[in-house]
């Protein structure tokens, strides 16, 4: 060895101060966090757990997604949201992303669950700002959209949107409420509607007949409204 | 893995032994382990691989989460049991999560290596790896709470099965005020950054599968796989509202291949003391953009281990470390990182980045006069660039480069230098989510601190580039 070598002190003494103590502490503390957090609003439940740590991954804090495949949930009819986890569940509506994401999810869940997140989400506030954009070609498509939704297209037997779906578009009972949904969710829908992959009679025989620029005009409505 | 240490000691008078010497140590350096798609997680959660997976072993936001979850979203039927008191103690997939993985590769080399016994003579071109390696994984929910990601590997380089990475982890979750999220949980893994959520830190970052049988990069930082396998540690970590993530750990040693305690003659050097390890990130989603931006890194002293230094004074044939309290090396590893996704049908694509700096000082080495200098730094910086088209045909492009101190003892090369870089391009077609087809042909523009005649044998940096064709197939 070679003992005539010009170390820095640091070099010479290994270090004096424990460090692995340091960084256990902090450890500790990070750990102990979650356990001496004062939580305010006392013990979430089963159903608010489920939705906040499970389900707002994807559908987003209290059922409003910020990613435009996947639906705004809050604000929904109750009775839609119960008949999509069932559909879900016994694995009856078949479009592509209720096949890759939503059979799984749905699979395990009781009855008592789907049915407290359907309240929950029922419940919850729509979103309150709409998507619309100022720009001319959206406006556009927004006025063809809502023409269509009021009225239908009478020359292809497409009926109004609104007769079952209201006319501010909120739904009712089994009628899913659309306004303030993502348009390309609902441009999805209407397309698997029509290619009959969600397998929906009525939504089949409505869609048979629309293009897919109509289509995307009635979403791009529908996401405009409050 | 313990290659890195393996490099500084080798110092051959000849530079054909020498040339040898480092072949042996890269071939070994390059046996990465990188594997992260697991089919048992589909089967557990009943998702299908996208849900998790941009293309597999890429991570989403969900798949992220499902990671910090803890590995235990489970939608199958369980096993219970309940105590007298109707408490639930027991809930046990009906299915256990197993998988398997296979990797089948074709190694081509711009020149071939020369041969190992004589440097007349050269190695063969072409090296089939059949298979290059075949993993088992225990991948799922162990508990409720309680997960693993549990990988035994059988590589053709080793010609065993050995452990590979391991991350087992308890985790929940508490909703704050305003229906805002807190997960938190603890993991215990084998591999600095195994552990982590996104593909821009080293384990389970680009390239996620690399020939073995091609040269790597010669030097690679502490962090940057080094320690993989041969150490243990434990972090606590939180993610808040599913956007800020903080997580703090803590390594030590923790070798294969023997159940005693460790000495001055463990393979790969001890660490000295529990070695700190930590992570910072940030996440936002919007719509189909998913940012983070991120910091991480460890510290930690090394005692060499007595591998052998013929260099040292006096030279050693048994190794230059000293017996367990001695001098140590210091490594001091920060890291910054970046990852973008733009997740749409049919489009996906991302960003990863990462830059890691390495400050060394090199008491032990130096003392034993294995290193020149005290203080030296070892950097490297990787960006990767990813495109998929219907998640089934794509590629990526990747840079890469390290660069770091020259020091005539410390680093082995004949140029003493780290310096390398250069560039990987893959093609990648999966006719199923879960069966990759891959072709990777890496470029090397300097090769351990130079473009030509970096071993002082003719061979150029060039001469390294390799075509590698690798299906990989997870089931």
């Amino acid at each position: 060895m070679t003992s005539d070598l010009k170390l820095p002190l640091n070099a010479r003494s290994r270090a004096s101060i424990p460090r692995w103590r340091v960084s256990a502490l902090l450890l500790a503390t990070v750990l102990l966090l979650p356990a001496t957090h004062a939580w305010s609003d006392g013990a979430p439940n089963a159903v608010q757990h489920l939705a906040v740590g499970v389900c707002a991954t994807c559908h987003g804090a209290r059922g409003i997604s910020n990613l435009s495949k996947i639906p705004v949930l809050a604000g929904q009819s109750e009775a839609y949201l119960t008949a999509q986890l069932h559909a879900f569940k016994t694995q009856t509506r078949g479009d592509a992303d209720a096949i890759g994401y939503m059979w799984g999810m749905a699979a395990d869940l009781t009855d008592e669950q789907i049915l407290n997140l359907s309240h929950y989400y029922a419940t919850a506030a729509a979103p309150a700002e709409t998507h619309a954009s100022s720009r001319q070609t959206v406006m556009a498509q927004i006025s063809v959209g809502h023409d269509i939704y009021t009225q239908g297209i009478v020359e292809r037997g497409v009926p109004a949107c609104s007769a079952c779906h209201g006319q501010e578009a909120h739904g009712l009972g089994d009628f899913p409420r659309l306004a303030g949904q993502h348009a390309a969710y609902i441009t999805k829908q209407l397309l698997a509607f029509q290619n009959t992959t969600r397998d929906v009679a009525v939504m089949h025989a409505v869609t048979t007949t629309l293009q897919h620029a109509e289509m995307t005009a009635v979403a791009t409505y529908l996401q405009s409204l409050p | 893995m313990t290659a890195t240490r393996l490099l500084p000691t080798l110092h051959a008078p000849r530079l054909i032994a020498r040339a040898m010497s480092i072949f042996t140590a890269l071939v070994g350096l390059l046996h990465t382990g990188v594997a992260g798609a697991v089919p048992s997680f589909a089967r557990q959660t009943r998702m299908a691989c996208a849900s998790c997976h941009t293309v597999f072993p890429e991570l989403t936001h969900f798949g992220r989460m499902f990671k910090a979850g803890g590995y235990v979203i489970d939608n199958l039927k369980q096993v219970k049991d309940v105590s007298l008191e109707r408490k639930e103690n027991l809930s046990l997939s009906d299915l256990p999560p197993l998988s398997l993985m296979i990797q089948v590769s074709d190694t081509q080399l711009a020149k071939p290596l020369p041969d190992t016994a004589k440097a007349a003579g050269s190695a063969q071109n072409g090296t089939v790896a059949f298979p290059q390696q075949v993993s088992i994984f225990y991948a799922g929910k162990i508990a409720p709470h309680v997960g693993a990601f549990l990988q035994l590997t059988y590589a053709n380089d080793s010609g065993t099965i050995g452990i590979d990475n391991v991350d087992l982890r308890y985790a929940d979750m508490r909703v704050l005020p305003n229906d805002q999220s807190l997960v938190y949980g603890v993991s215990l893994n084998n591999n600095p950054t195994v552990q982590d959520l996104w593909n821009s830190t080293p384990a389970f970052g680009f390239p996620f599968v690399s020939s073995n049988s091609a040269l790597g990069l010669p030097y690679a930082t502490q962090i940057d796989g080094s320690r993989g396998q041969d150490v243990a540690g434990i972090s606590a970590y939180v993610f808040w509202k599913e956007s800020v993530y903080a997580e703090l750990g803590v390594y030590r040693s923790a070798k294969q291949g023997t159940a005693g305690p460790l000495d001055s003659t463990s393979a790969g050097g001890v660490l000295a003391t529990a070695a700190p390890y930590w992570r910072v990130a940030y996440e936002t989603n919007q719509g189909p953009h998913s940012l983070m931006l991120g910091t991480y890194g460890m510290s930690f002293q090394l005692y060499p281990d007595l591998a052998g230094c013929p260099s040292c004074n006096p030279p050693t044939t048994t190794g230059y470390g000293n017996l367990l309290g001695g001098p140590s090396d210091r490594f001091r590893d920060v890291a910054f990182d970046l990852q973008y996704q733009f997740l749409s049908e049919p489009h996906t694509a991302s960003v990863m980045a990462t830059h890691i700096h390495e400050a060394q000082t090199l008491n032990a080495s130096v003392l034993a006069g294995a290193a020149q200098r005290l203080d030296n730094t070892l950097t490297t910086s990787r960006v990767t660039a990813t495109y998929y088209y219907k998640r089934q045909m794509g590629g990526s492009l990747n840079a890469f480069s390290t660069t770091g101190t020259q020091d005539d003892l410390y680093i082995a090369t004949t140029t003493h230098a780290p310096d390398t870089r250069g560039v990987t391009a893959e093609l990648s077609y999966l006719p199923w989510l879960n069966t990759k087809f891959s072709l990777q042909y890496t470029a090397y523009t300097k090769y351990a601190g130079l473009k030509q005649n970096y071993d002082g044998l003719g061979r150029n940096a060039s001469d390294n580039n390799s075509l590698y064709v690798v299906a990989w197939l997870a089931y």
